[in-house]
């Protein structure tokens, strides 16, 4: 849940970067915390990587970030990888508590449509176990890799994950360009701080 | 799950002020209090030489990986994680539903007394959150003077 520190005015919300395993999530975070532009050197924290002596995540990436000031409002987001083996699910689910934001990463290879659909039935599932709705969180889709020559078209994508009552905002990426990374995170970022000022006549944190 | 109440500069003084007296105390170097979430609330102490965001962050983290491990071998709970260095030792206790209490003291100190002023710590820490969440809500930020139209690009990528 994000908090809302009145004494120092700050507000700390935490985005977590979903989606099967090897689609690009740690990918994104790489390339946020290599790219990004930020006032102060401080306003972006360490890339910290729990993973395996193979680069694979472990329990979770995680880097800690500054948004340019908004009318003196000091903005902290916290983003979070999860590992996106199967076998990692009860990690997955540990990372998941206390979301407000949600990046699924798809890998835009045809072959791996199957995983692209199992890990998001996996992260409203999880979702469910920690009384969450997916329904009720701000989230954004991202299909990665469509710089491969066997991408899916994103219609197709767009058809296999984002076919809902409510389609959520998309991009193409290729995360390890770094294309698309920021245009996700910007549009994640958005939709939270639009919830919570919609929210800020009730309970906000 | 419920969530975090609002925190006003009077929760943050005493908070602040329960961590001060647990240092003073126990002479611990540093306390925080975060949230399980893995979000830093407050700090007190000589911490200047610690990543405190990074360090919420893992012991959340830690903190919910050992009450799964609770759950595998069924134990209804573990209320706290210690680790013991050679410098410094780390000390994770619940505070209640939804914060935790991380305590990083001399490696040399007893954990026995960090413990044993913790407790008392740990209760103030989570009345001063019941009284938070109690509080009138117009107490609250109002978040309704961040300007929206400037959010589309919150995060800008470096110019080479």
């Amino acid at each position: 849940m994000a908090i809302i520190n009145q004494a120092t005015k700050e507000l700390q919300i935490k985005i977590v970067y979903y989606g099967p395993a090897l689609c690009g999530k740690t990918t994104n975070l790489v390339q946020v915390h290599s790219n990004v532009q930020t006032n102060t050197p401080e306003g972006k924290g360490k890339l910290v990587s729990l993973a395996t002596s193979s680069d694979r995540t472990l329990f979770f990436d995680f880097l800690p970030i500054e948004a340019m000031a908004i009318k003196g409002f000091k903005t902290k987001f916290q983003l979070y990888t999860v590992p996106g083996q199967v076998i990692y699910n009860t990690t997955r689910q540990l990372v998941l508590r206390g979301v407000d934001g949600i990046v699924f990463v798809a890998d835009s290879q045809y072959d791996k449509m199957a995983e692209n659909v199992e890990s998001f039935g996996n992260l409203e599932d999880n979702l469910k176990s920690l009384k969450l709705n997916l329904a009720d969180i701000p989230y954004v889709l991202q299909y990665n890799k469509r710089d491969v020559a066997d991408a899916a078209p994103m219609d197709y994508l767009e058809y296999l994950l984002n076919n809902r009552e409510v389609q959520v905002p998309s991009f193409g990426a290729c995360a390890h360009k770094c294309d698309g990374v920021f245009e996700t995170l910007n549009m994640i970022t958005r939709l939270l701080l639009h919830k919570y000022i919609n929210e800020s006549g009730r309970k906000v944190a | 799950m419920a969530a975090l109440p609002q925190l006003i500069e009077e929760d943050i003084d005493q908070l602040n002020a329960v961590l001060s007296d647990l240092l003073t105390q126990s002479e611990a170097a540093g306390g925080l209090v975060i949230d399980k979430g893995g979000f830093l609330i407050t700090q007190c102490g000589a911490l200047q030489s610690f990543d405190t965001t990074t360090l919420a962050a893992l012991s959340a983290a830690a903190y919910a990986a050992t009450q799964t491990i609770a759950g595998l071998v069924s134990e209804t709970n573990f209320s706290c994680v210690y680790q013991q260095g050679e410098q410094h030792s780390v000390l994770i206790q619940n505070v209640d539903e939804n914060c935790l209490l991380l305590v990083i003291f001399k490696a040399s100190a007893s954990v026995g007394a960090v413990k044993y002023f913790a407790a008392p710590a740990i209760l103030k820490a989570a009345e001063q959150l019941r009284i938070a969440e109690r509080r009138d809500p117009s107490a609250k930020l109002d978040l309704s003077t961040l300007n929206v139209a400037d959010t589309s690009s919150l995060f800008r990528k470096r110019v080479a």
